[in-house]
């Protein structure tokens, strides 16, 4: 055999080991990234499935204040609304599991109509109000409670006006204040000894540097009494189309007072209708851009409660527990700011599907 | 013995082999430095909507005459998630800047930014208008 022919095959045999070679590793570096690919495709649907349900009223169009009827679409969006992205409170009410009329994630899944995507949609205020009570003191014929409330976001201290109401059985005082550029602040707020009772501090946040974003809590303790059970121990709250529904957890409770409280108001619910084990209060409609709090107070026998509900009903976190979710799912989670009833709230949807 | 034939196939197969790796490192340098635009446009669409949220009402119009740039950059502090840096630039209808101080959470030099410009106006008689230009990007 001749030199060259030996020297042709030796040549051949590198040049094809090292195509093989090069095959594998271009194999391996591209793979991830033609995955990404797919995976921003998938990005992509989800970002659309998320501004199609915050963009899109459903149909009936007004399916959140039918409460016996399920949206044969899905779609979160105030009916008549001339703003992007602002949702109503009905439909979004109907999405928290605590409110008597609530969709399950099944039927939210149904209505959806997308067979392949999972999700999980978490609405709130776009920053978190704690409440602390820091001391009581007994001044003359009244004790002065003292709060400690910080307002921020995941951390970071936001700077905000504050209402404050305290309601116990048929008293109720309210108090104003707000929170330094530290995110901190603090109020002082009397109750008179001579009653004693459950009693409830609601507190409303709206930031100073745009009074659109809001936020709230309250804070349950025993005035010259025993430590409160938990709220919706007595009573069953549900806000929908500005009709209160509280029904009985037992059958000897009396009501005492009920009122709705906002940042600049404050006023008494009227009786709607009333039943065996339930009753009905009208709600106000408002242009005050505040959630409203509504706070019932009563007795059970010997024990007083003051429990409460917010309305629209947040926050919630409805759908599939990613969190749970086994591996090769693709999750994307996307942030949406949201209107409702003229403030401003944060939207978190997470998806999920087989990638 | 190998002849000069031989020889130069080798050298030829060599080059051949440093041909094929060249396309493949240009490709991988392509493929890593392309941008992720699904990834980007949730990072606009998360501005525009900050910026149209906190105009409600003519809410940024009125804080722009006032020349409260500190509200406006809490605002946009607390309406974007934590996690997302930006830098807001105001101008005039003529295209100058009319922010006198600096409205951003972190220096965005040498990220992976996205620009999005939105439109606002003063809810006056004389309605002034303004061009605002947000830019983005995510922190990790």
């Amino acid at each position: 055999m001749p030199a060259s022919s030996i020297d042709t095959f030796f040549a051949c045999l590198v040049m094809v080991t090292l195509a093989l070679s090069a095959m594998v590793v271009t194999s391996r570096l591209i793979a991830p990234y033609l995955n990404d690919l797919g995976h921003r495709e998938d990005d992509e649907r989800f970002q659309r499935l998320a501004s199609h349900l915050l963009l899109s009223a459903g149909t009936p169009s007004n399916w959140g204040q039918l409460k016996s009827t399920s949206p044969s679409s899905l779609g979160l969006t105030r009916a008549d609304s001339s703003l992007p992205y602002e949702l109503d409170m009905d439909k979004v009410s109907r999405l928290n599991s605590q409110n008597a009329y609530s969709l399950s994630y099944q039927t939210l899944w149904e209505s959806f109509g997308i067979e392949d995507v999972a999700f999980q949609i978490e609405i709130k205020p776009l920053y978190e109000l704690s409440i602390a009570l820091i001391s009581n003191q007994t001044q003359g014929n009244e004790t002065i409670y003292q709060f400690e409330v910080e307002t921020k976001k995941s951390g970071m201290p936001v700077s905000a006006d504050l209402t404050g109401y305290v309601v116990v059985k048929n008293f109720v005082n309210n108090v104003t204040s707000s929170t330094t550029s530290e995110g901190v602040g603090s109020f002082s707020i009397g109750i008179p000894n001579s009653i004693n009772g459950t009693a409830l501090m609601v507190v409303l946040a709206k930031a100073k540097a745009n009074p659109y974003m809001v936020s709230f809590n309250t804070y349950a303790f025993g005035h010259q009494s025993p430590s409160p059970l938990p709220n919706r121990t007595y009573l069953w709250l549900s806000p929908l189309d500005y009709v209160l529904n509280a029904s009985f957890n037992y059958p000897s409770i009396e009501i005492l007072r009920a009122d709705v409280f906002t940042f600049n108001y404050n006023f008494s619910l009227t009786t709607k209708a009333q039943g065996n084990q339930t009753v009905e209060y009208n709600i106000t409609r408002l242009l005050d851009s505040s959630p409203m709090i509504m706070v019932l107070t009563g007795l059970n026998g010997s024990s007083s409660f003051a429990e409460w509900v917010p309305y629209p009903q947040l926050p919630i976190k409805t759908g599939v527990d990613f969190s749970q979710s086994i591996g090769g799912a693709k999750i994307v989670s996307q942030s949406h700011i949201v209107t409702i009833n003229f403030a401003l709230y944060e939207v978190v949807t997470k998806w999920g599907g087989q990638s | 013995m190998f002849d000069r034939k031989g020889q130069m196939k080798i050298i030829e197969s060599f080059f051949a082999i440093g041909v094929v790796f060249s396309a493949l490192l240009i490709g991988t340098v392509q493929f890593s430095s392309s941008p992720n635009l699904a990834k980007q446009k949730s990072l606009a669409s998360l501005g525009v909507q900050a910026l149209i949220e906190i105009d409600a009402n003519g809410t940024l119009g009125k804080l722009i005459v006032q020349e409260d740039w500190t509200a406006i950059k809490q605002s946009l502090d607390v309406a974007l998630p934590i996690g997302v840096s930006f830098n807001l630039t105001i101008y005039d209808e003529n295209s100058n800047q009319i922010n006198s101080q600096l409205i951003q959470n972190s220096n965005l030099l040498g990220r992976e930014t996205v620009s999005v410009q939105y439109f606002c106006a003063s809810q006056s008689q004389n309605a002034q208008f303004f061009i605002l230009r947000l830019q983005l990007s995510w922190t990790r």
